[in-house]
């Protein structure tokens, strides 16, 4: 529910409306007649991710090898769904249980998309089964996983450094004490504001960001692409693209920083691995980490129609060690739309200005 | 014997010129040249490219200018002088419509952010970091780079992070609208032909407020003349703006730098006190 309400904060453009369908993007999306029963209906939806983990696990069981590109590279091209279900951090009743057995995972999954598709029509301001406003309705699969954590082998993050703790708190104390006259840059984040979306960055649940409600993302799709020399990342949420050099030259000096930081790729076997560098401050995918954040993201093919993303923070202004999170990004069909979040953010303007009237009565009350 | 040469040289080079086949040697000025191939046979375009025109402060001829505010910006603010980048020089408004230029030249420092869906009537898109459409992001002061492959070719570009994807395998319908277009793509010989539709009438080609419908139609040639060069020639059609199709043309050059690459201008931050303070929705941190 609370990533339904960040969601309302938010641009709500075309791309969202539109980006994504299990199968029918081949269809226009104008001819909204044709949308899928997946698309409307969370058990028809349910049954049809099953099947699709299921239909997977047996394709890529059959001595499946992981494509070439004509050059030579190995191909992690396409269109690639980071959406998911299964919580950061392994909720403490599954303590000591890394994976679920099949059965358990898709019990878990169908859980997960009840919740996620009931509406509380008191708090909620959408139709929430309107089309593509909920993950479930995008070719999201069940994961084995209980948690996307996988090192510490408790599924859970490391602890705060002491440092950490002090930013934290501060931060938490500076929101409370919030001017007032609360702006853009006081209210919104990184997100809200069309800055990057949801993304740029680790690639982390691809929902709306901050969030660790378990809902699923919408506009979580990214597309890969390769050259000689190249590789590149589009995501759909706020056209955020990311160049990767993969002739092992050197980061951009220190004093340089990029909202997206600054990429390096290389070849492990099979395995993209990506160093990201030189971020300019926490995005919101960082989950309190820090501007001196290192992210290395490793994107292997293990099936026809999954590739696994992994991605390590190295932050030790935040955690008291590297922490690693791993999923299965499931292959969505082309292509990507224009997201012109910035061009037509009436959201953030509605939430500030609704923001400031509220501080103002409360101002007032208290007088 | 150094006459000599340089003679052999001349001939040479006559000789290349003359045997050039049109579509590859558009300028004249290039001896004939085949690009190198990418593994599906095609000319490879890959690479950092840039335009060094002032055509994005005006795309027909200009002389230097002060900026908007030479009180506060000096020379910085100030606009170079520069040729047009329109054949024949002028771009043939209709008759009515040349006054939207004009009053959009005026105007092109007003920013008017409200729910108002006219709000794009005034204020030039770039001031306000929105993404600049085409061809004008190919003549913006930003490199940009090409990502080819069989089916789809990318280009990412250093103003805003603009991403547009050319469908060249299949090509694709467009959904909707947009500030980037909708691009499909074709060869011609070693030509890249991209037809470019479904623009929103939100973009301008400069800053000197040239603007268009969105009935606007551009067929975009990318032909690569050396291999540090494109020539590069839209054709802009819009018959609720102009009286008849116009081209634009000017060279893309190769960015060959060692190391060189794009670096992220994410202009967002850079706009909000300028778009949000007039409507009190600007508070920074420490304001």
């Amino acid at each position: 529910m609370r990533n339904r309400i960040l969601m309302s904060w938010t641009a709500i453009t075309l791309a969202v409306i539109l980006s994504w369908s299990p199968v029918s993007m081949a269809q226009a999306p104008s001819r909204a007649g044709t949308v899928e029963q997946t698309a409307v209906d969370p058990e028809a939806a349910i049954k049809a991710a099953e099947a699709a983990a299921k239909a997977e696990d047996t394709a890529s069981a059959k001595n499946w090898t992981p494509p070439r590109t004509a050059w030579g590279d190995p191909d992690v091209q396409g269109y690639w769904l980071t959406a998911t279900y299964t919580p950061l951090q392994r909720p403490a009743a599954l303590a000591g249980k890394a994976f679920y057995t099949e059965e358990e995972a898709f019990e878990a999954f169908k859980k997960a998309v009840e919740v996620d598709a009931s509406v509380n029509p008191s708090t909620v301001h959408y139709d929430w089964k309107e089309y593509a406003m909920d993950g479930w309705q995008s070719p999201v699969r069940p994961n084995r996983r209980t948690s996307l954590i996988v090192d510490p082998e408790d599924g859970k993050l490391p602890p705060l450094t002491p440092e950490a703790q002090k930013r934290q708190a501060a931060a938490r104390v500076a929101a409370q004490a919030r001017n007032p006259q609360v702006g853009v840059q006081t209210l919104g984040n990184l997100y809200t504001r069309c800055v990057t979306g949801n993304n740029g960055g680790p690639m982390l649940r691809g929902g709306n960001p901050g969030s660790d409600s378990g809902a699923a993302g919408v506009t979580a799709e990214v597309q890969l692409v390769q050259i000689p020399g190249y590789a590149l990342i589009v995501a759909q949420s706020n056209d955020d693209a990311r160049i990767i050099p993969l002739d092992g030259r050197p980061h951009l000096p220190s004093n340089v920083r990029n909202y997206l930081g600054d990429s390096r790729g290389r070849w492990d076997g099979n395995t993209l691995v990506v160093e990201t560098t030189n971020f300019t401050v926490p995005g919101t995918n960082f989950n309190g980490g820090s501007a001196a954040t290192k992210l290395t993201e490793r994107f292997t093919r293990i099936g026809p129609n999954t590739l696994r993303y992994e991605f390590t923070f190295d932050d030790p202004a935040t955690w008291t060690r590297p922490w690693t999170a791993e999923t299965i990004l499931p292959r969505v069909d082309p292509p990507l739309y224009e997201f012109a979040c910035h061009e037509q953010n009436y959201g953030l303007m509605n939430v500030v200005k609704g923001a400031q009237t509220r501080e103002a009565e409360a101002a007032t009350k208290k007088d | 014997m150094r006459d000599r040469i340089l003679a052999a040289f001349f001939l040479a080079t006559v000789v290349a010129v003359i045997e050039s086949p049109a579509q590859t040697a558009p300028t004249g000025l290039f001896p004939a040249y085949t690009a190198p191939r990418t593994a599906d046979g095609k000319p490879n375009l890959n690479g950092i490219w840039q335009s060094l025109t002032t055509a994005n402060w005006d795309i027909q001829a200009h002389g230097a200018q002060p900026g908007p505010h030479p009180e506060i910006m000096g020379a910085w603010g100030a606009a170079p002088g520069g040729q047009s980048i329109v054949e024949g020089g002028e771009v043939p408004y209709r008759p009515e419509a040349l006054a939207g230029k004009k009053e959009n030249f005026e105007n092109r420092m007003k920013v008017k952010v409200t729910n108002d869906p006219h709000r794009y009537d005034t204020g030039e898109p770039e001031l306000q970091c929105y993404r600049p459409g085409v061809p004008r992001a190919n003549y913006m002061p930003f490199p940009f780079q090409i990502f080819q492959n069989p089916s789809e070719i990318l280009i990412v570009y250093e103003f805003k992070g603009a991403v547009r994807t050319i469908y060249m395998d299949p090509h694709r319908e467009p959904p909707t609208d947009s500030w980037m277009g909708w691009s499909n793509g074709h060869w011609e010989g070693d030509t890249l032909v991209v037809d470019v539709t479904s623009f929103n009438d939100h973009t301008w080609f400069d800053r000197a407020g040239n603007y268009h419908s969105d009935e606007l139609h551009v067929v975009e040639r990318y032909t690569p003349i050396s291999p540090y060069h494109i020539m590069y020639e839209a054709t802009i059609e819009d018959p609720k703006v102009f009286t008849r199709p116009w081209k634009v043309r000017f060279p893309l050059y190769r960015r060959v730098e060692d190391n060189v690459q794009l670096v992220e201008f994410n202009c967002v931050p850079f706009v909000e006190e300028l778009m949000y303070d007039p409507v009190g929705l600007y508070r920074p941190p420490s304001k």
